[in-house]
């Protein structure tokens, strides 16, 4: 180990040792060294907790700043930053959420911070042309059954047994955290159209849809997924997803591509 | 290569101000954003920088690749870097004199290194691989620190200018990093200036601090300060007129603060008798 390498993880030892509390430096340079180190720990706080709190601005206020902080400190400790760039700090968040002791008590909380994360993500995903679902009438209907078309790089996938976009909306800015609906489920889609994340509960013909291309199902496997009775539903969920932005385009087949 | 930037006030791009800029169309020889803070793959922040590189000069700087580090340099990062750069074609690309990260554990803060000939030769080299990786020469910048890092052999801009030679680099020169640190250390900032190779600087940072338990904390949330702007004369008339940030990561005031003190930074590159030219 070289000594720059001997130098840097015993600086990242102290500084992620805690406080230092317990044996006060006795010298005036051993004070100053501490009080140095201080401002390194408290600059690494602060930049763990404002990352937290930009992805997760609705969990921040379902349960207060000072939870919402010590919360911040111990998911650092159990999932400390691995990269240079914050902006994937807090993707393991709702997973730490439900086992979170201090959270037991609030049982959607896990759910509405996957629903944070999802517009997180969905905000700086990667832009795709719209798929135009006139071309679907171009496709012979015999083929139709094998076309895969893909979601929007920008879509994600959110299913609770919360009212979790109630609790979403009425904790935006400016509303007084009251839901208007207090029963999930909420099967939710969110996407980004434009420069826009749009956030949606879907019914079941689309949910089921939706689920479907995400996981690579052709048309033909998705309208299977949502069974005979509900057939007459999925040309106008597809057709509306497709006008939404929802659908990025026809994934070519193995052979073609 | 681009062109070379004229030396001129520019300020540090903040969301809050991304369409406000757009409307009114400030004077300024350049805009400066976080290269971190545009790693995504697409969405409003890039569609954003796009429209506004369409009207200003553009400045990379990066807070996270971690140069000093003993860790590898982490790929992804400097890919990303890579497509930013070659997307967005930027006047300058910086990044710190510092490290953040060992066994791949992040601070994702500017930590200071041992000013040893061992971290000369090490972040010299790394900042030689980044180059050739861009094609380009890029700037580093001189770091606020709050404690004394044990077992340095050379004063701090000794350190800063043997980096700056060795890899080719050039120098972002941070004037309220030197103030704090001058105050934070007990070493004379005119003497820190007086060390550094005129040619070697390419761009000035400008800054506010606050008064902490250590000294000086390198904040980025107040204006610039008194000491800050004198000292800043000084670097001025002594090593030539650069392209001069006035930076502010939070408390982000009004543009038209921020666009202010960016004209009193032009009013003294402009007023600057010997304008010694950088070489870009």
């Amino acid at each position: 180990m070289t000594s720059l390498e001997r130098f840097q993880r015993a600086f990242v030892r102290s500084l992620a040792g805690g406080s230092g509390a317990g044996r006060a430096p006795r010298t005036r340079s051993a004070r100053q060294q501490a009080a140095g180190l201080a401002v390194y720990r408290a600059n690494l706080r602060a930049g763990r907790h404002d990352a937290l709190a930009a992805a997760y601005p609705v969990v921040r206020r379902l349960v207060g700043e000072a939870f919402f902080r010590e919360m911040a400190l111990r998911y650092a400790e159990r999932w400390p930053s691995r990269s240079g760039d914050l902006h994937g700090f807090g993707e393991a968040l709702p997973r730490f959420i439900e086992r979170y002791r201090r959270a037991r008590a609030l049982p959607w909380l896990a759910d509405v911070a996957r629903l944070e994360w999802a517009r997180h993500e969905s905000l700086d995903a990667a832009e795709a042309p719209p798929w135009d679902p006139a071309a679907l009438l171009r496709v012979p209907p015999k083929r139709r059954g094998a076309l895969r078309l893909a979601l929007h790089p920008s879509a994600r996938l959110v299913e609770s047994p919360h009212p979790i976009v109630a609790i979403l909306e009425a904790n935006a800015e400016g509303r007084d955290g009251t839901p208007r609906r207090h029963a999930g489920p909420d099967r939710v889609l969110v996407w980004r159209r434009g420069l826009e994340v749009r956030v949606r509960r879907l019914g079941r013909a689309p949910w089921t849809l939706a689920r479907a291309l995400a996981g690579g199902a052709t048309l033909g496997e998705a309208l299977a997924a949502l069974g005979t009775g509900s057939a007459r539903s999925f040309g106008p969920a597809l057709a509306r997803l497709g006008a939404e932005g929802v659908i990025a385009g026809p994934v070519p087949p193995a052979d073609e591509a | 290569m681009p062109r070379a930037l004229p030396a001129g006030a520019g300020i540090g791009l903040r969301a809050p101000h991304y369409r406000e800029i757009e409307r009114r169309r400030p004077d300024l020889a350049f805009l400066e954003v976080h290269s971190e803070n545009f790693f995504g793959d697409g969405g409003p922040a890039l569609a954003w920088l796009e429209r506004l590189r369409s009207l200003y000069r553009l400045s990379l700087h990066g807070v996270g690749l971690s140069l000093g580090s003993a860790d590898p340099l982490d790929e992804r990062h400097l890919a990303r870097l890579e497509r930013l750069v070659r997307r967005f074609e930027p006047a300058l690309v910086s990044e710190h004199l510092s490290w953040s990260s060992v066994g791949g554990w992040h601070a994702n803060d500017l930590l200071p290194l041992p000013r040893t000939r061992e971290a000369v030769a090490h972040v010299a080299a790394r900042i030689g691989i980044v180059q050739e990786r861009l094609g380009r020469r890029i700037l580093i910048e001189n770091v606020s620190s709050y404690l004394e890092v044990p077992a340095s052999e050379m004063p701090e801009w000794e350190f800063l200018a043997a980096v700056a030679r060795r890899s080719g680099c050039g120098i972002l020169l941070d004037v309220n990093n030197v103030h704090v640190n001058a105050v934070n250390h007990g070493f004379d900032a005119r003497a820190y200036l007086a060390a550094i190779e005129p040619a070697a600087v390419a761009e000035f940072h400008l800054a506010g601090h606050e008064t902490g338990e250590v000294g000086l904390v390198d904040t980025h949330a107040t204006p610039v300060a008194p000491e800050v702007w004198s000292l800043y004369e000084e670097a001025v008339a002594r090593i030539g007129p650069r392209p001069t940030l006035v930076e502010r990561d939070a408390d982000i005031p009004a543009l038209d603060v921020l666009l202010a003190e960016a004209a009193r930074a032009g009013a003294i590159l402009g007023g600057a008798r010997c304008p010694a030219r950088a070489a870009a």
